[in-house]
């Protein structure tokens, strides 16, 4: 590879100003036409690394060249004029402008008056899908399209803008399995064109199957660049996170016993009145991991926040020890014995301004062991209880009355499991218990929840990593449009068919 | 003891004090240009306030007065901050509580029953707009601000109406001696400013040792998460309205039965009117802290207290001293500002 690199970062240095050092020294290479898997666990720098390259972040030391010319971009705009583009992991598009007016957004002239040409620019972009086969509705307003068609639009937007560097940031988090080959079938298009692209991911298996070589970024460094053609997932595993990851969680077989909840018939309905969970009837016995897999938006939320007394139901029952618990508060259900683990750890699992401790007995506050008198919380008795918990989970935190925000991620979702296990629950709902945690607390959840499974509690696991919910449950149920598209052991069936569930295909059909 | 005292320093934000000591210094210095831009000497002025705040018994007795009422409706304000509630009702509860002490004392000339009758209805004044805000999501501002001018008008018809004073018709009914509130020493400072302070200390109890207190601040800095604990962030909500107005309530009343010589709401209510909008002020230089609410409002007592010698001694008009006050108010809201600025630039590059 004698020729010059398309894309050259040399010594790329970044510190936040509150002294964080995000990136130390990094070096990347990108080649013309490839596709660069840049691979990493979460807070290892790769948005970082690739907020300095699209100009959205100034990089503290360290070059960057374009095609062998040293180049500073002071603005996205910057990056844009020199070929590098980037379509964010939370999309930046209007919701109410269609596509067209999304795409040509920032391309209408300087004038406050100038015109608009929008029928040129409707024309060039129909020729752009024409060319790559790659159809988007133009006259649609986007919050109304699927979220897969939305990544299409931010794909489109910038290939509108002519570039040659395509950045993609953790693209497939939000897709279904079948979009996520459909985003890959057009990335390799975009790959045959000429164009070079950069995939950001932690999913291993994601970019094997699609790139050409990987740089892997370990808290701020690289570790290394590999030919994905000699690379496995555990070489890739063990540049990422240091050390062999066990893969596979250990999980003796287990006779479930009793059923510890009873879902039968639940009407649920969403936040603009649909039928968010239709009719939906499962249980979860003691000594036993149910897993809830599907694509986010199908019911998942919904149904936990029906479970756990945060939402009305429409109809049904919901029966806990042969009690029906059915339309009770929060409180009420902790009482009886639930815990929720929460989907949304920073707005609804903890309060990020008040301390560790006082997070630490969140849903806990009324307890007798935390009572001074009558209505009083006994901070010392809650400051013990906190301690216990750190201690018992290595949670890293800089003390009991630290800003539960100044806790890195991992150690956050710990400290929920921990607290919500400390409510010596005979349900757990789990819901996304390790979506954005780092791998090390990944693992160490995930073990958790096997250990409860194994003192003989229920978990109920609602996750949208599929990895997770296939090596963790017992049963599992594929959530799609409120209704289970089929409940299978997860050994009895195939990957293929799960993603075919996900899909809406229902198991019986599949087995046909 | 020892381990509660630590407890209420975690409960102070050291951050927060300093800067509010750095911008109370920086509101003087601002203060100074421009009373030399007006053409008055700094530190005649300045020494003619602390003189006259702080250089006599009566002095320092007028400013603990003064500081009295602007504490308790500080508290008002704070609560509901600390709930995530814009509380700017303070005024109305105040008024009630004035116009209650008059009305029950002159029943039963008990001071206790006219406090407790002045912090009911400053509680009562309280609950439309909670209602307002949880049931039919009203903005209390909106709510606040209106009702306001309801209790004003009301109470005023009150004042110059039924309650007026026959002998005397430019006051209501006086207090009965009897339910005056007992002086302290030889002053005219009365056992109002101790009240007020245990009302602080009371409030800081309340917002940080009980289960009450601890759903309030959790509603207020995240309800869905409040919500998701158990709590019930409408609740939380209603109650730091009714305490809010236990607060005014209490002042209203304090401030008539514990001020010599008027023991009466004068015409027009000038005696009783902008303590509630004084209050924002203090809560916002106390940081919303009850403890912090106590020094800031004994600052601005100090400021009122020293306005009679500024005036005479350096000529300085009440206008300017005014000026004084507010620059400091704002330069106190200037670090929340820059927070909240930096924060928004931060989250934007991560």
């Amino acid at each position: 590879m004698e020729e010059i690199p398309v894309l050259e970062m040399k010594g790329i240095v970044k510190i936040y100003p509150d002294g964080t050092k995000a990136l130390k020294g990094v070096d990347l290479t990108v080649y013309q036409g490839e596709i660069l898997g840049l691979l990493g666990e979460n807070g290892a720098g790769k948005t970082t690394l690739m907020k300095i390259l699209f100009g959205m972040l100034h990089p503290t030391a360290g070059k960057i060249y374009v095609k062998g010319e040293e180049t500073r971009f002071k603005s996205p705009a910057d990056a844009l004029a020199n070929g590098i583009g980037m379509v964010h992991q939370h999309f930046t598009l209007v919701e109410v402008f269609d596509a067209l007016h999304n795409i040509i957004l920032g391309m209408e002239g300087h004038g406050m008056f100038s015109k608009i040409d929008v029928e040129k620019a409707k024309k060039k972009l129909q020729k752009l899908m024409d060319d790559l086969n790659f159809q988007v509705p133009l006259n649609v307003p986007v919050e109304e399209l699927p979220v897969g068609v939305q990544q299409r639009i931010e794909i489109l937007k910038m290939l509108f803008r002519d570039v040659e560097v395509l950045i993609l940031d953790e693209p497939t988090a939000v897709l279904t399995p079948l979009e996520v080959e459909e985003l890959f079938q057009v990335l390799r298009k975009l790959k045959a064109e000429g164009k070079t692209i950069i995939f950001i991911s932690h999913k291993l298996n994601e970019v094997i199957e699609l790139t050409d070589r990987v740089t892997v970024i370990r808290k701020g460094e690289v570790i290394g660049t590999v030919k994905t053609s000699e690379a496995t997932p555990q070489i890739l595993a063990r540049m990422m996170v240091g050390r062999d990851v066990v893969l596979r969680i250990q999980k003796p077989p287990k006779e479930a016993g009793k059923p510890i909840l009873k879902v039968e018939n639940l009407w649920v309905k969403g936040d603009r009145g649909e039928d968010a969970v239709k009719n939906l009837s499962f249980e979860v016995r003691a000594g036993e991991i149910f897993g809830i897999a599907g694509v986010e938006g199908n019911g998942q939320t919904e149904l936990v926040e029906a479970l756990t007394g945060l939402r009305n139901l429409e109809r049904g029952h919901v029966i806990l020890n042969g009690i029906d618990i059915s339309g009770r508060s929060p409180k009420e259900l902790y009482e009886l014995g639930i815990a929720h683990i929460p989907e949304d750890r920073t707005h609804m699992g903890l309060i990020l301004d008040m301390t560790v401790t006082e997070n630490a007995i969140l849903g806990l506050q009324w307890r007798e062991k935390f009572k001074r008198w009558k209505g009083t919380i006994d901070w010392n008795k809650a400051k013990r209880h906190t301690n216990n918990l750190i201690g018992e989970f290595d949670i890293i935190a800089p003390g009991v009355d630290a800003p539960v925000k100044s806790l890195s991620g991992g150690n956050q979702q710990k400290l929920i499991v921990a607290r919500e296990v400390s409510k010596q629950p005979v349900l757990i709902i789990a819901s996304q218990p390790t979506r954005g945690v780092d791998v090390a607390s990944t693992e160490y959840i995930r073990n958790y929840l096997v250990k409860l499974r194994n003192e003989d509690k229920a978990v109920l696991l609602v996750s949208a990593d599929l990895d997770e919910i296939i090596q963790l449950s017992d049963r599992m149920g594929v959530m799609y449009e409120g209704e289970f598209m089929g409940v299978v052991k997860p050994e009895e069936v195939t990957t293929e068919e799960i993603g075919m569930m996900m899909g809406g295909i229902k198991y019986e059909e599949i087995r046909k | 003891m020892k381990k509660s005292g630590s407890d209420i320093l975690k409960s102070i934000n050291l951050k927060a004090l300093i800067e509010s000591l750095i911008a109370i210094f920086v509101g003087f210095l601002i203060g100074a240009i421009v009373l030399l831009a007006f053409g008055y000497d700094p530190v005649t002025t300045y020494s003619a306030l602390f003189q006259g705040a702080l250089g006599s018994t009566t002095g320092i007795a007028s400013t603990l007065a003064y500081s009295t009422p602007i504490m308790l409706t500080a508290l008002t304000f704070a609560i509901s901050a600390r709930t995530g509630i814009f509380n700017i009702g303070a005024e109305g509860s105040f008024y009630f509580g004035a116009i209650a002490a008059v009305i029950f004392t002159n029943i039963w000339g008990n001071m206790w029953f006219g406090l407790f009758m002045g912090m009911v209805l400053g509680a009562l004044w309280g609950l439309p707009a909670a209602f307002l805000k949880v049931y039919r999501g009203v903005h209390e501002v909106i709510s606040t601000i209106m009702l306001n001018w309801i209790a004003w008008f009301f109470v005023l018809w009150l004042v110059v109406g039924p309650y007026a004073n026959p002998n005397d018709p430019n006051k209501t009914l006086r207090i009965p001696p009897s339910a005056r509130l007992p002086l302290i020493g030889n002053t005219n400072l009365s056992i109002a400013f101790i009240i007020a302070v245990f009302a602080a200390v009371l409030s800081y109890y309340i917002l940080w040792h009980t289960i009450l207190g601890y759903g309030m601040r959790a509603s207020g800095l995240n309800p869905r998460a409040a919500e998701y604990g158990g709590i019930k962030p409408k609740q939380a909500i209603i109650w730091s309205f009714i305490i809010g107005g236990i607060m005014s309530g209490l002042g209203g009343a304090m401030k008539i039965m514990g001020e010599p010589p008027t023991y009466a709401i004068s015409q027009g209510m000038a005696n009783v009117y902008g303590y509630g909008f004084d209050g924002i002020g203090v809560a916002l230089v106390g940081r919303n802290h009850p403890l912090g609410i106590i020094f800031a409002a004994i600052f601005f007592g100090m400021l009122r207290a020293g306005t009679p010698l500024m005036q005479i001694e350096a000529q300085v008009p009440l206008e300017i001293i005014k000026v004084i006050q507010g620059i400091i108010v704002i330069t106190v809201a200037i670090p929340g500002l820059y927070d909240l600025i930096k924060n928004a630039i931060t989250r934007r590059e991560v």
